[in-house]
């Protein structure tokens, strides 16, 4: 008789407080440090090539946009988009689309160039830890129906 | 000791078995209501607070130096908050407040897993979330590898414990309000069971008594009402045969005593002629004067058995008449065994004069029973005291025989009981005994019969002084 009231008092306290648990796996780790940010040129076969850009840390989108406005630098691979002055480029992100803003029109780049922008754009949200089937949407400063298309990149899937 | 704790009532077993019952019941709902309400509260909580140190490496980790450095861990440890370390190979950030908490089983496991691990821990009777994680590097691809950088963080769950807390002592006030309500139906349960149980009692006191009409009109159909109209019937089978037998009873008394009546008359007939057949017994031849003086003999027996029927009928039909006089119970006892000759054989010890209101002839009738017994069945000398008190006077009457058997005392007083059957023929009527007691009786008192110290028979009877009240 003991016993069981003694079983039922510790189950009611047992059903007061706090319980102590084991290890529990709580969901994804954060992510988001690299040791550069990968920008996207396009090599001798007009292939676009990733290069990584040694700047220590993975920074934000538009600073890597800036980078690759900027050009590949001393390397074997070359760019696709025109050589401009000003390098900002304005990021928007909304559920399900980043929106790039960049200083140029339609006319300062190939189909190819369009591409570096999206892919260079796209890794950097990837490595942050953001999702992959995220759109890009590269609107120009002259309007163009090409503002409006929604892009991936060929090389993130 | 358990045992003794536990009620004898009806009412009260009925009353801690209602209130057991709702109190096991109350807690039990309670306990689990507060029990799923506590986990679900813990669990959210501990959720938000993953969520928001996720959050808040996330917004960080882009802008941090890799490989990192003394200052990019202190920037990363600054972002989670206080009570956080972050480690990165043999680099430790500063401050790291409280971390002796971290258990080692969590640092295996973020060694280990690769993803967020939790933990709760109680230190101190303090409840705390663990919360450690590896930062992992993403490559454009998506593939996800360690960067050696590890968060430990510690949360303070107090403020859910309290809240907690709150809700087991809200179940317990809830509980606690049953139990009167409880207490109320119990009552009211216990009232509706105990009620016809009471009736009951009470009808079962009455017919013990002797009121044989006694009944409970059952209420309802349930087994209370069976037992009800049960012991109706029984009361009414009792009742019957209790009525058979005092008419068969009835019948017995006045079937002796019309007998007796109806033997008088031939009786004195016969007295008288055999009076006539003793005065000239004389002239006779010896052996017909043997025989008419055996008839005489038991002619006289026979008058004598006929009164005494005659006498007990009287008594048990309630008609005896009972002549009280003021009377000294001395004398009458004295004046008695003087006429039947027997002073010289009774040693009579009494006080000088006792006064009494009773029957002079039925005192006579039972003392003349009681010494008549003595000396004709025990031996003497027989003695007689006389004694009195406030209340009460008692005669009693010793001889020095042997003393009454003892499976006889049981029966003395009954009716033409013989103590020897082989002694069939004895003067006496086999009544004396019983009228005395009847006699006795009438005048509210007592007739006893035992055996004295010294081994002879002693026949005690008890009258009240006060008469009045009979």
């Amino acid at each position: 008789m003991k016993r069981i009231w003694l079983a039922v008092v510790v189950l009611l306290l047992a059903g007061c407080g706090v319980q102590p648990s084991w290890v529990t796996a709580g969901g994804e780790a954060p992510t988001g440090v690299a040791p550069g940010v990968t920008l996207y040129f396009v090599d001798a076969h007009e292939q676009l090539r990733p290069q990584l850009r040694p700047t220590g840390h993975l920074g934000a989108i538009s600073e890597a946009a800036a980078l690759l406005l900027t050009g590949p630098g001393n390397s074997d691979l070359h760019t696709e988009i025109a050589s401009q002055a000003v390098t900002q480029v304005v990021v928007t992100t909304t559920p399900g689309v980043i929106q790039l803003l960049v200083p140029l029109t339609i006319h300062d780049m190939s189909p190819l160039g369009i591409d570096q922008i999206v892919c260079t754009a796209l890794g950097v949200h990837v490595q942050g830890g953001g999702a992959r089937n995220m759109k890009v949407q590269v609107r120009f400063t002259q309007p163009t129906p090409e503002s409006d298309k929604q892009r991936t990149c060929p090389l993130i899937r | 000791m358990s045992r003794r704790l536990w009620p004898r009532g009806l009412r009260a077993r009925l009353l801690v078995a209602f209130v057991l019952v709702t109190v096991l019941g109350a807690v039990a709902a309670a306990w689990s209501s507060a029990g799923s309400a506590s986990t679900a509260l813990v669990t959210s909580t501990q959720q938000r607070l993953t969520e928001t140190i996720v959050g808040q490496i996330g917004a960080i980790t882009p802008q941090l130096t890799y490989p990192p450095d003394q200052g990019a861990l202190d920037l990363l440890r600054a972002a989670v908050g206080t009570d956080t370390l972050v480690t990165y190979q043999n680099l430790r950030s500063v401050d790291g407040a409280d971390l002796g908490l971290v258990t080692d089983a969590l640092r295996t496991a973020v060694h280990t897993q690769n993803q967020l691990v939790t933990q709760r821990i109680t230190v101190n009777g303090r409840p705390w979330l663990l919360v450690g994680t590896p930062i992992t590097i993403t490559a454009p691809d998506g593939t996800r590898t360690p960067s050696g950088i590890e968060v430990y963080t510690v949360r303070d769950l107090t403020d859910v414990e309290q809240q907690i807390d709150g809700l087991a002592g809200s179940a317990v006030s809830t509980a606690a309000l049953a139990v009167p309500l409880a207490v109320l139906l119990a009552l009211l349960a216990a009232g509706s069971v105990l009620r016809p149980v009471r009736e009951l009692r009470d009808t079962a006191r009455r017919l013990a008594a002797g009121d044989l009409d006694a009944r409970t009109p059952p209420q309802g159909a349930d087994e209370l009402a069976e037992l009800t109209v049960t012991l109706n019937e029984m009361a009414e089978s009792v009742q019957t045969s209790m009525v058979a037998m005092q008419r068969m009873q009835a019948d017995a008394r006045r079937f002796a005593a019309d007998v007796s009546h109806e033997l008088r008359t031939p009786l004195s007939t016969l007295t008288a002629v055999v009076e006539v057949l003793a005065t000239t017994a004389d002239g006779m031849e010896a052996d017909a004067r043997e025989s008419a003086q055996m008839a005489i003999i038991e002619t006289h027996r026979l008058v004598r058995l006929v009164e005494d029927l005659m006498e007990v009928s009287r008594l048990d039909a309630g008609t005896a008449s009972l002549r009280v006089e003021e009377v000294d119970v001395v004398g009458v006892v004295r004046d008695g065994l003087r006429a039947r000759g027997w002073l010289d054989l009774v040693e009579l010890v009494a006080p000088e004069e006792i006064l009494l209101r009773l029957d002079r002839r039925r005192l006579d009738v039972i003392v003349a029973n009681l010494v008549g017994n003595a000396l004709r069945h025990g031996e003497p000398p027989v003695r007689l005291d006389i004694s009195a008190s406030r209340e009460q006077v008692w005669i009693e009457v010793t001889d020095s025989g042997p003393g009454l058997p003892e499976h006889v005392l049981p029966h003395v007083f009954d009716r033409f009981y013989k103590a020897d059957s082989a002694r069939t023929r004895t003067p006496g009527s086999g009544l004396g005994l019983a009228i005395a007691l009847e006699n006795a009786r009438l005048h509210g008192g007592d007739l006893t019969a035992g055996n004295s110290s010294g081994g002879g028979a002693r026949f005690v009877l008890r009258l009240p002084r006060d008469l009045e009240d009979v």
